[in-house]
């Protein structure tokens, strides 16, 4: 009867693999009736990849262009922390040639059937072991220390949020280029040109973020999402209203007072929300300490669907925010 | 004193959730008392999910989220009405019923909209530190009302508590003061969920009632020790929530939900105390 709180209690985790539990058992059977035909969409000839999330999957399809078939599973702009699979989305991994994922917990439950996938045969490709990985400390405060691509041990306290640095990127897209060539397919040259329009992109973003002042450079997010970015950039992360990596943890009253304090001992002038902060506990914050309240799409693919317009919207509205 | 006072002079947001923690204290210590005399806890459970979807489908067209919820606890009053009336399945069966189906709508909903991305979790645990000035004045209003219709239907309402063939034979309508009462803690809950959030607004009707129907014979001094246990509760919970960085509501909750055994095992012992003397 009381699902929701042991759910709750139990972890995410778990209360994903209860709601999937009921929803999907209900709908599952309509699906299979509704489906009934089968696989029509995959075409043979071209190797099937799907993406877990639509910021990588645009990079995906850039490195791969025609020569694979790429689909992206989650919904763009949906919160990857806490979307959940479908049983049609389960099929479409497993029947894939190769998933593309971001590892580092940001999928969530969608990893389980990612390993699901594995052990029958499916190939798997994890981005951040081809990132050096920024620790997240346990403190709630971001340190520097960087874990190499080959710690597997640390990679539960890894920031998972490396698409917001175009340099990271452009190191997965050279190793995705040796994952798509293992499928039978040759794109190290697309690969080899990703990267480096990548590169031009990294300083095209340095010249943007070069206009906020020194002094402004500092930054209040809504989770621990924009750790890269800040890193890449040379701008500080000194809080979040909620200090996980996660958008799932809740605001505590210690740690909201602690960040008003913050915000007024460093001067800061605006706190930048994102997708799945809850807006009534930022407005509330906000208002009390009179700062201004900017909202990033962190999460959200542009209209025009690339990674490019994706950093450089980002880091224009922080700069435009932070400059200002 | 610092400790226990400076955290609200300091923070507006925690001044506001304070007073609205107080607010949904006092409402669903008058509300709560019934619910636990009358052994209505599934209902209000059931209540508490059942705004979900309508909470959802209010955000998803752009409409106060209040009136879903409104509309979510008047699906499931009416739904319970119409199942018991049409077939001879039992009271829980019918809550049960469209309790979990209301639930699953709501998390259907929720997980296959971008827009309702992060609200699941604000629904349910609410938005303790986000309050705002607006909601203040709602639940204001909702106390009140609550309180007015109390005075008013308080005698059939303590007969329902304890015999609906006494209440009828003193001349009241049992079944239209018995919908009275449903639709007191569906206003309780659709007020409140926005703060301690529609599962906390939950412990919130039970915890503090059930200390006050622990101590008291009488319904008003259930109710005086219920409001008692809950502004406490708030108080103490946001004091948590800001020492010790839990999150706000569930703290708030959990200190009822304490303060609740440690007067259960109180009594305990005062009874067995007395018992050995005698």
């Amino acid at each position: 009867m009381r699902i929701i709180i042991i759910m709750k209690i139990m972890n995410r985790n778990k209360l994903n693999n209860l709601a999937i539990f009921l929803i999907v058992g209900a709908l599952a059977s309509v699906a299979v009736v509704a489906c009934g035909g089968g696989e029509s969409s995959t075409s043979p000839d071209r190797p099937s990849v799907v993406v877990t999330y639509s910021i990588l999957g645009a990079v995906v399809s850039e490195v791969a262009g025609e020569a694979a078939d790429v689909k992206i599973l989650m919904p763009n702009g949906i919160d990857p922390h806490e979307w959940e699979p479908s049983a049609k989305d389960i099929e479409t991994l497993a029947n894939a040639d190769l998933i593309v994922s971001n590892g580092l917990d940001l999928e969530g439950t969608v990893m389980e059937a990612i390993e699901e996938a594995e052990t029958k045969g499916v190939a798997v490709f994890h981005a951040t072991d081809h990132v050096e990985v920024i620790e997240f400390g346990a403190s709630g405060l971001h340190n520097d220390e960087e874990v190499g691509p080959d710690d597997e041990r640390d990679h539960d306290f890894g920031d998972p949020h490396f698409w917001t640095s175009p340099v990271e990127m452009a190191a997965v897209v050279l190793s995705l280029g040796e994952a798509l060539s293992d499928l039978g397919i040759n794109v190290a040259d697309r690969a080899a040109m990703a990267a480096e329009r990548l590169i031009n992109l990294d300083q095209e973003v340095s010249k943007i973020v070069k206009s906020i002042p020194a002094d402004q450079r500092i930054l209040i997010t809504g989770h621990e999402s924009l750790g890269y970015f800040a890193h890449q950039y040379g701008l500080k992360v000194i809080g979040a209203v909620i200090p996980s990596l996660s958008s799932e943890a809740e605001a505590s009253a210690g740690q909201l007072a602690e960040l008003k304090e913050v915000i007024e001992a460093e001067g800061v002038r605006v706190i930048f929300t994102e997708l799945g902060t809850s807006p009534d506990v930022v407005a509330a914050l906000a208002s009390d300490a009179d700062v201004g309240v900017v909202e990033l799409s962190t999460h959200l693919l542009p209209e025009d669907g690339t990674y490019s317009s994706f950093v450089l919207d980002l880091a224009s509205t922080i700069s435009g925010a932070l400059a200002s | 004193m610092n400790y226990f006072v400076d955290p609200f002079l300091d923070n507006g947001f925690l001044q506001r959730a304070l007073f609205a923690g107080v607010l949904v204290s006092l409402t669903c210590a008058v509300v709560g008392t019934y619910v636990v005399l009358r052994g209505m806890a599934f209902i209000g459970d059931a209540l508490a999910h059942g705004v979900l979807p309508g909470v959802a489908g209010a955000l998803l067209m752009g409409l106060p989220a209040m009136l879903g919820a409104a509309v979510g606890a008047a699906v499931m009053v009416g739904g319970i009405g119409l199942i018991t009336a049409k077939s001879k399945l039992s009271n829980d069966t019918a809550i049960g019923l469209l309790f979990i189906g209301l639930l699953a709508l709501g998390v259907v909903m929720v997980s296959s909209s971008r827009e309702l991305t992060g609200d699941l979790e604000a629904i349910l645990f609410g938005q303790f530190l986000g309050v705002n000035h607006a909601e203040l004045l709602m639940q204001s209003l909702a106390l009140l009302i609550v309180v007015i219709v109390t005075v008013f239907a308080s005698r059939p309402f303590s007969l329902l508590c304890f015999d609906s063939d006494l209440t009828r034979a003193m001349g009241y309508q049992a079944h239209w003061y018995h919908r009275l009462m449903l639709f007191l803690i569906a206003a309780t809950v659709v007020v409140s969920f926005q703060t301690v959030g529609a599962l906390l607004v939950f412990g919130m009707l039970l915890a503090p009632a059930g200390v006050g129907a622990l101590l008291a014979r009488r319904i008003v001094t259930m109710m005086l020790w219920a409001a008692a246990v809950g502004v406490m509760s708030t108080y103490l919970g946001l004091l948590a929530s800001y020492h010790f960085s839990w999150a706000a509501g569930a703290s708030v909750v959990l200190t009822a939900v304490t303060i609740f055994f440690v007067a259960l095992v109180g009594v305990s012992v005062k009874k067995s105390l007395s018992g050995l003397r005698s």
